[in-house]
């Protein structure tokens, strides 16, 4: 590309060919009006607005969509320019119904603020507006297309950036509307209610439904998504001390860009619910009754010290969050270590799979913890396992349908069919928890056609004989079998990959299975062949349930783990990590690991827990075999809980404190990309609410602690002097990263860390199926709802959708068994059961159901029986089996 | 040709003879059209899982050109021009006479499935108006008798068959 000059406005310039005249312009400051142009969407140049002249050919040019040549010179501003404008906003306002004073775009109407800047009052036109009917049947979006300029916004954002194609131009003319297929409501349609569209809208004719406050924002505020682990950066609108409106941040080079999920974009009226809890309360006699907070934290501080002393310190447990904020989740863990002396600490994280996570840390030495989404847009090939982030992480959803558009391959491995699935080169339908010998089979095909990077073993790695010794021997024949895959599909696969760095996506569906672990080592070993650490656009991607699932875990909040994933224990090296800590914070740690959340309700069933302290979690409702969980917390003698919401965990607490939410308290999350995002608050929190560090920092104190952490930024600065990880944490900047710390010789060429070494290939035990539980039940999330629902399950707009969670089964079963669509079904596993309708899908296969998540007070959960997620033998909370009866 | 008629298994040749011809949207649903008489509204999403395409980009193609239909028209298409000329020599009353003889208006579609009665704004044949066509036979010079004359022997083809 060759460096060009002209002229504008009289303005020399010189940039690059190739580039539009509207983004030089903007570029040097020479503000030109649009309305069909957005920086994040292909240029259109249907709006006309962006009208500039060329001054010697006289020619008038779009410039969203003319390219800049040689010696132009451009006027933006010209009278016969500005006639032109008033020209096309006098026929867009002739045609725009007189709605304004109701509209709630009010003077965010990109039409009415050019009109204003152009001068374009009453037209003496002759309006002739052009009516269509009102569509608000569903939760969430308003369409009122009388208002529709034809910018295409809504619908290149629908192409382009979400991928769904729920809309596109329908007729011609006067009559020509965005429309869903067969003109449908959205809720009929295939429509995500992402509500991407609804950001992008210039004028009032997409907007969000509101219930309880129609109209402009009173001001805005950044913020950070509080749902899952993309942590999409927000702009929030506030009225008072309410949030009534939310849309993607204005900021660029944001993870979400002009994108959010439905969750995002509507779920957070539960900000606003009436049940949120605004003062601290304690059990007398039996009943919660209000209290204040001094008297809430002294029984809290008095409990827990005494309880400690009497029983000891291995009686007191703490369950962190996932959703708070990292300067929380130290806070916390710096309670249980120095002040309560314990190491049973653990996070809502513990339940998406952050144990083995760990391992890729371990193997790595902490070397592979930066995946910025946006590099999967550039792989080589895009391997998605077990993960559905259609549904469970919309946003990486985006990401990597923009990247099969663009021709990045995509595998997907998943035992449904998902939508992700309709945009892979190839999909696998394999059974369920098969991962392993799947990857395992593909290594082999690899490693038969040589398929791997020598040069990358050689320098950074070891053991890569003997695992090749390992994928000779293995049966291939077996592998098809277990997953029910054909060795034609795996010859294809291992095809498309070959010579390739892999990105790998996984969710769930590899993190909480029977052989998660092993799934995991054998991963890890498939992108040591093939090259795909450390490289850019490819390694391990791991999804994150929670927005601070990972901060939490780097914060400590962990059994095994102290701040910056430090080892507690590690005698080879002389233990200085934990050393490091004792001077630091004057204590005396414990070198043993403490309970994780499995154990703690082991350790309550045993009589041995006597009390737990619970920040901002609802294991009663996220934990599998609930009333399991709920009998053993009983029986803890003190049980603290710090939440928003009076949850089914808050109900059985002898003190209840009430917590700010992410968007009424300031602090940092870290997403599952490692970027760190600071935010402020947006609004104060409701009644005597507090901000959680503030409580933790009351109840520290109440407790005799007098080392400081008074305010965020004390907090936030002993994070980032004491954790090399958090180093960028530093007050100064919103978005920090974290700093991978790996002396590996593939991340650190003069590091001490040495090579990388392969694990042994390991294959699945047999299946043993009875004939009792014919079926096995998939778990999974739905986009509606995040996690066990708690939060979702408090938003208004998503109760008005009224899902009933139906259970779904291929309609081959659903013939078998006599079931027809809506009839009710009691689902039996042996370890609980649950009921609801039943929907027949044809994308399912024969002897599988798909049990959805978080509805019904997450009742999916009774089916599972809770065992921990590390051990080799574990079942795994994602499949079980089951047997229907039909009610 | 009646909608319930719909032969999908042809629907399904049609589409996998035109499968794989990336970009060739249009000669696939004229082809459907020329099959069916018009484009079977639950064709879309087969045709865009085909040609790899949202069925909203379909429909939004079929929707913009006026030589496509989604709704089913009948065995003869009556096409009576409007245009200038035609105008002039009276081609109102000639419509009106079509109307009368089907008795549809203009866009409809008889119940029969026989005839379907539209307007075009000129059919590039002035020196012959008032003019109309039925499928792609011209007739030129028409007078209220000579378009009853047309019309019974599009009846009586329907009667003999």
């Amino acid at each position: 590309m060759e460096d060009i000059t002209l002229t504008i406005n009289g303005k020399k310039i010189s940039c690059q060919e190739g580039t539009s005249i509207l983004n030089v312009a903007e570029e040097y400051g020479i503000k030109i009006p649009t309305l069909c142009h957005h920086h994040d969407l292909e240029p259109f140049g249907a709006c006309r607005l962006c009208l500039v002249e060329e001054e010697k050919t006289g020619r008038l040019m779009a410039s969203c969509v003319a390219p800049v040549a040689q010696d132009m010179t451009i006027l933006t501003d010209s009278p016969r320019i500005t006639k032109h404008r008033r020209n096309i906003v006098r026929l867009m306002m002739a045609e725009h119904p007189e709605s304004c004073l109701v509209c709630s775009k009010g003077n965010r109407c990109q039409l009415r603020q050019i009109a204003a800047q152009l001068g374009v009052g009453e037209t003496d036109l002759y309006p002739m507006p052009n009516y269509k009917r009102l569509e608000q049947a569903n939760p969430f979006i308003i369409r009122d297309l009388s208002k529709c300029i034809l910018c295409g916004k809504c619908i290149r954002a629908d192409h382009e950036l979400v991928v769904v194609g729920a809309i596109d131009y329908n007729l011609r003319g006067f009559r020509s509307r965005p429309a869903t297929v067969h003109d449908l409501p959205l809720k009929d349609s295939s429509c995500t209610f992402c509500g991407t569209c609804v950001s992008m809208c210039p004028t009032g004719a997409l907007a969000s439904k509101n219930t309880q406050y129609v109209g402009t924002p009173e001001r805005e505020g950044l913020s950070v998504c509080g749902f899952c682990g993309v942590g999409c950066s927000l702009t929030m609108g506030v009225a008072g001390e309410q949030v009534i409106e939310v849309n993607p941040s204005h900021r660029q080079d944001t993870v979400n860009g002009a994108t959010l999920c439905v969750r995002g974009h509507f779920a957070h009226d539960f900000l606003n619910a009436g049940e949120r809890l605004i003062r601290p309360m304690i059990r007398k006699d039996g009943e919660l009754i209000s209290a204040s907070w001094d008297e809430a934290l002294e029984i809290v501080a008095d409990r827990l010290l005494n309880i400690k002393r009497t029983s000891g310190p291995q009686s007191v447990a703490l369950l962190g969050s996932s959703k708070c904020t990292n300067e929380e989740n130290y806070l916390f863990q710096k309670i249980a270590r120095v002040l309560l002396g314990t190491n049973n600490i653990d996070n809502g994280g513990y339940s998406s799979g952050q144990r083995l996570l760990r391992l890729i840390d371990e193997k790595t030495d902490g070397g592979c913890r930066i995946h910025p989404l946006e590099q999967l847009e550039k792989a080589e090939a895009i391997f998605v396992l077990g993960a559905n982030p259609d549904q469970s992480a919309p946003v990486v959803g985006y990401y990597l349908k923009r990247a099969s558009r663009k021709g990045v391959t995509l595998i997907v491995a998943d035992p449904r069919q998902t939508e992700l699935a309709d945009f892979a080169s190839v999909w696998l339908s394999l059974l369920p928890q098969s991962d392993l010998e799947l990857i395992n089979g593909i290594s082999a095909l690899l490693y038969q056609k040589k398929a791997y990077d020598p040069s990358f073993i050689d320098r950074f790695t070891e053991g890569f004989g003997e695992y090749g010794d390992g994928l000779s021997s293995l049966d291939l024949e077996r592998v098809t079998g277990v997953t029910g895959l054909d060795l034609d599909i795996l010859e294809e696969t291992a095809g498309l990959l070959n010579g390739k760095k892999i990105a790998f996506v996984i969710g769930h569906g590899i993190l909480q299975q029977r052989y998660g672990m092993q799934s995991i080592e054998a991963l890890f070993n498939l992108s040591l062949m093939t090259g795909s650490l450390g490289h850019a656009g490819a390694g391990i991607y791991g999804l994150a349930r929670e927005n601070n699932q990972i901060g939490a875990w780097d914060m400590g909040t962990a059994p095994h783990a102290l701040p910056g994933r430090q080892p507690l224990n590690d005698v080879l090296n002389g233990d200085t990590a934990r050393r490091g800590w004792e001077r630091a914070w004057q204590a005396k740690l414990l070198p043993d690991q403490g309970s994780n959340v499995v154990r703690m309700i082991e350790e309550a069933e045993k009589g041995n827990l006597k009390a737990l302290y619970i920040l901002g979690e609802n294991p009663l409702r996220s934990l599998p075999q609930p009333e399991r969980v709920r009998k053993a917390l009983e029986s803890v003698d003190f049980v603290v809980v710090q939440d928003i919401f009076p949850t089914e965990t808050a109900e059985i607490a002898d003190v209840i404190m009430p917590g700010a939410a992410f968007s009424e308290k300031g602090g940092s999350i870290t997403n599952m990309e490692g970027r760190i995002q600071t935010f402020r608050p947006v609004t104060s929190p409701p009644g005597e609410a507090k901000p959680d560090w503030e409580i933790l920092f009351l109840l520290a104190a109440k407790m005799g602690y007098t080392g400081g952490n008074d305010s965020l930024e004390k907090i936030r600065a002993e994070i980032a002097e004491l954790v090399p990880m958090y180093a960028e944490l530093d007050g100064q900047r919103d978005v920090a990263w974290v700093k991978e710390t790996s002396q590996r010789k593939l991340f650190d060429p003069g590091g001490k860390g040495g090579m990388i070494p392969f694990s042994s290939v390991v294959s699945t035990g047999d299946e043993v199926y009875d004939d009792i539980y014919p079926f096995t039940a998939i778990l999974g999330s739905v986009r509606y709802h995040l996690g066990s629902g708690t939060r979702t399950g408090y938003s208004d707009r998503i109760g008005e959708l009224g899902l009933k969670g139906e259970i779904e089964i291929s309609p081959e079963d659903g013939i078998n068994s006599g079931l027809r669509n809506g009839d009710m079904v009691r689902v039996l596993s042996p370890h609980g059961s649950l009921e609801r309708a039943i929907r027949l899908e044809k994308r399912l296969r024969k002897g599988l159901i798909f049990v959805p998540l978080a509805v019904n007070a997450n009742d999916a959960m009774n089916l599972i029986g809770l065992t921990e997620l590390c051990r080799p033998e574990s079942p795994g909370w994602k499949t079980c089996r089951v047997k229907l009866e039909k009610l | 040709m009646k909608p319930e008629e719909i032969d999908w298994g042809r629907l399904a040749s049609v589409i996998e003879k035109h499968r794989d011809e990336k970009s060739l949207l249009i000669p696939l649903l004229q082809d459907i059209q020329e099959t069916f008489g018009y484009i079977p509204p639950k064709s879309i999403e087969s045709v865009a899982e085909a040609m790899n395409l949202f069925p909203s980009q379909v429909q939004g193609v079929i929707s913009f050109y006026a030589g496509f239909s989604l709704k089913p028209k009948g065995k003869y298409v009556l096409r009576c021009c409007r245009g200038t000329a035609c105008h002039v020599k009276g081609s109102r009353s000639i419509l009106r006479v079509v109307e009368k003889e089907l008795g549809i208006n203009e866009g409809d579609t008889s119940p029969d499935y026989q005839f379907t009665l539209e307007t075009v704004a000129c059919l590039g044949a002035c020196f012959l108006a008032p003019t109309m066509m039925v499928n792609r036979d011209y007739f030129g010079k028409l007078s209220p008798t000579k378009v009853t004359s047309i019309l019974a022997e599009y009846r009586k083809d329907k009667e003999e068959r």
